[in-house]
C-alpha cells in the first residue's frame, strides 16, 4: 500500500509540473543584462526605498503611537494602529520581492556559468530559500504582534541597511566597467557615447 | 474493440510523426525521441501483424519488446537535457549531476532488490522493472522541470510539446501500472486501455507540437560575464548573510 502511495504521488507530481510548465508563460530570454538591470532596481529599492533608517524609524518608531495615544481619542487611536500594522506589512513584503530579485539576478548568471561550484550553488539555494521564508515569518510576526511587537527594530534596521547596501555595491561592482568606453567621435559634436 | 481502435490510431499518429520528422528535418534535432517513436512504431506495427496472424506469438514477445521501446524511451530525456540546457552552461551541469545521481540510485534500488527478492518470474521481472523505468523517467522529468523552472529557463514549443507529451505517457504509465501491482488482474483491461489512451494523447500533443521545427528561444546580452563565477557567488554568500543576521535580529527583537 505505501509502495503504490509513493508511486501515486510521483505520478501526480509529475502531473503538477507538466501543467505548470503548459501554463508558464515565456520565461524571460534577455539573459544577465536585464538581469543586471533588476538587480541594479532591487539594491536601489532597498537603500533609498526600504532600509534606510528614518523610513525604518517612522514606521515602527514608537514616537507617532505615543503621540496618537496622548492626544487623540480611542477611535483614531485604533484606526492608527490599522494603518500603520498594513504599512509593516507592505513593507516587509517588499523587501522580500526585493530579495527575490536579487535572487533571479545571481540565478540569470549562474545558469551560464560552466564552472560553477555546484556545492556553493546548493548552499546558495538553501540560503535564498531560508531568507524568503525568514521574510515570510517576520510578515507572520508582524501581522500577530502588530508593527511595534519588535521595539528593537528601527537600531538594527539602521545599521543592517548601511551593510547591505554597501556589500551590495560591491557585488555589482565587478559587473561594471571600470571606466566608460568612448566610440571615436567623428560624427561632430553629436556623437554617441557607448558605455561598455 | 476500443483497444484496436486505439492501436490503429497510434499507429497512424506514429506514421504520421515520422513522416513530418523527415519532412521538416527535424529527424536530426531531436534523433532520441525519433528513434524511440521508429522503434514504437516499428514494434507496435509488428505486434498488431502477429495479433493478427498469431495470437500466441503475440502473448510471447509483448512484454521483451515493451521493454525495449522503455529503454528507447529514456533517451528521450537526453534530448530534452540537451535542449532545454543548450545555452546554460552551468544550469546543465547542474541538471546532468542531478540526472546521474537518479540513475545511480535506480541501479542501485534494482540491483538490491533483485538480490533480495527470493523468486521471481520473468514476468513479474519486467513488470516490475517497467515500473521502476517509468519512476526513473518521471524523476528525471521532475528534476529537469524543477531546474528550468529555478532557473527561468524558456523553452521552445517543440521542447514543450516533447515533455508535456511524454511526461503524459510516463505519469499515466506509472500510475496505471502501480494500481495494476495493486488490484491484480482484474484491473487489466481498464490498465491496457487507460494506457493506450495516454499514449494517443501523447501522440497528438507530439503532432501538433512537432508539426514544424521550432528553435530554442536563444538569450542575449550574456556575452557580458564569461568567468569569475566565485565571485559571483561569493559576493551574493555575504549579501545573504548580511541579509540574515538582519532578519534573525529583528527576529529576536
Amino acid at each position: 500500500m505505501i509502495t503504490l502511495i509513493i508511486y501515486l504521488l510521483i505520478g501526480a507530481g509529475l502531473f503538477v509540473f507538466l501543467l505548470a510548465l503548459a501554463l508558464r508563460k515565456g520565461a524571460p530570454v534577455e539573459g544577465c543584462g536585464q538581469e543586471f538591470v533588476e538587480a541594479r532596481q532591487a539594491l536601489q529599492t532597498l537603500r533609498s526605498g526600504l532600509l534606510p533608517a528614518d523610513l525604518i524609524e517612522g514606521i515602527f518608531g514608537r514616537g507617532d503611537l505615543e503621540y496618537v495615544t496622548a492626544e487623540t481619542v480611542p477611535e483614531i487611536h485604533r484606526m492608527f494602529l490599522t494603518e500603520r500594522k498594513r504599512i509593516s506589512l507592505i513593507w516587509a513584503s517588499r523587501v522580500r520581492l526585493e530579495i527575490r530579485n536579487l535572487m533571479h539576478f545571481h540565478l540569470g548568471y549562474s545558469r551560464f556559468q560552466g564552472k560553477m561550484s555546484l556545492n556553493t550553488e546548493v548552499r546558495l539555494a538553501i540560503d535564498f530559500l531560508v531568507l524568503v521564508l525568514a521574510c515570510r515569518a517576520l510578515q507572520l510576526v508582524l501581522f500577530a504582534r502588530g508593527p511595534y511587537g519588535a521595539p528593537a527594530i528601527v537600531g538594527v534596521a539602521a545599521g543592517a541597511a548601511a551593510r547591505v547596501c554597501s556589500i551590495s555595491e560591491k557585488s555589482l561592482a565587478f559587473l561594471n566597467p571600470l571606466g566608460g568606453a568612448t566610440l571615436p567621435n567623428d560624427t561632430g559634436s553629436g556623437g554617441a557615447t557607448i558605455q561598455l | 474493440m476500443l483497444s484496436l481502435l486505439l492501436w490503429r490510431a497510434g499507429l497512424l499518429l506514429e506514421f504520421l510523426i515520422l513522416v513530418r520528422a523527415v519532412r521538416s528535418r527535424m529527424a536530426t534535432k531531436f534523433p532520441y525521441f525519433y528513434g524511440y517513436i521508429f522503434c514504437v512504431f516499428v514494434v507496435s506495427l509488428g505486434l498488431y501483424i502477429s495479433n493478427e496472424v498469431r495470437p500466441d506469438f503475440y502473448e510471447t514477445w509483448y512484454w521483451p519488446t515493451q521493454f525495449a521501446t522503455l529503454v528507447a524511451g529514456c533517451g528521450v530525456v537526453l534530448d530534452v537535457v540537451e535542449h532545454a540546457f543548450g545555452f546554460y552552461a552551468g544550469a546543465e551541469r547542474v541538471a546532468r549531476v542531478a540526472c546521474l545521481a537518479i540513475f545511480g540510485a535506480t541501479i542501485f534500488y534494482v540491483g538490491l532488490k533483485a538480490a533480495t527478492q527470493a523468486e521471481l518470474t520473468p514476468l513479474a521481472v519486467t513488470v516490475g522493472l517497467e515500473r521502476d523505468l517509468r519512476v526513473t523517467e518521471a524523476l528525471l522529468l521532475v528534476t529537469v522541470l524543477s531546474i528550468v523552472f529555478y532557473y527561468g529557463i524558456a523553452l521552445g514549443r517543440n521542447l514543450v510539446g516533447l515533455i508535456v507529451g511524454f511526461g503524459t505517457y510516463v505519469g499515466a504509465s506509472l500510475i496505471t501500472l502501480a494500481v495494476r501491482a495493486f488490484a491484480g488482474p482484474r484491473f487489466n483491461e481498464s490498465w491496457g486501455i487507460l494506457q493506450s489512451s495516454a499514449y494517443l494523447l501523447s501522440l497528438m500533443v507530439w503532432t501538433i507540437a512537432l508539426w514544424s521545427y521550432s528553435p530554442q528561444p536563444v538569450p542575449v546580452d550574456r556575452a557580458r560575464l564569461d568567468g569569475d563565477y566565485e565571485a559571483l557567488a561569493s559576493a551574493t554568500r555575504e549579501i545573504l548573510n548580511s541579509l540574515r543576521s538582519y532578519f534573525k535580529r529583528t527576529a529576536r527583537s
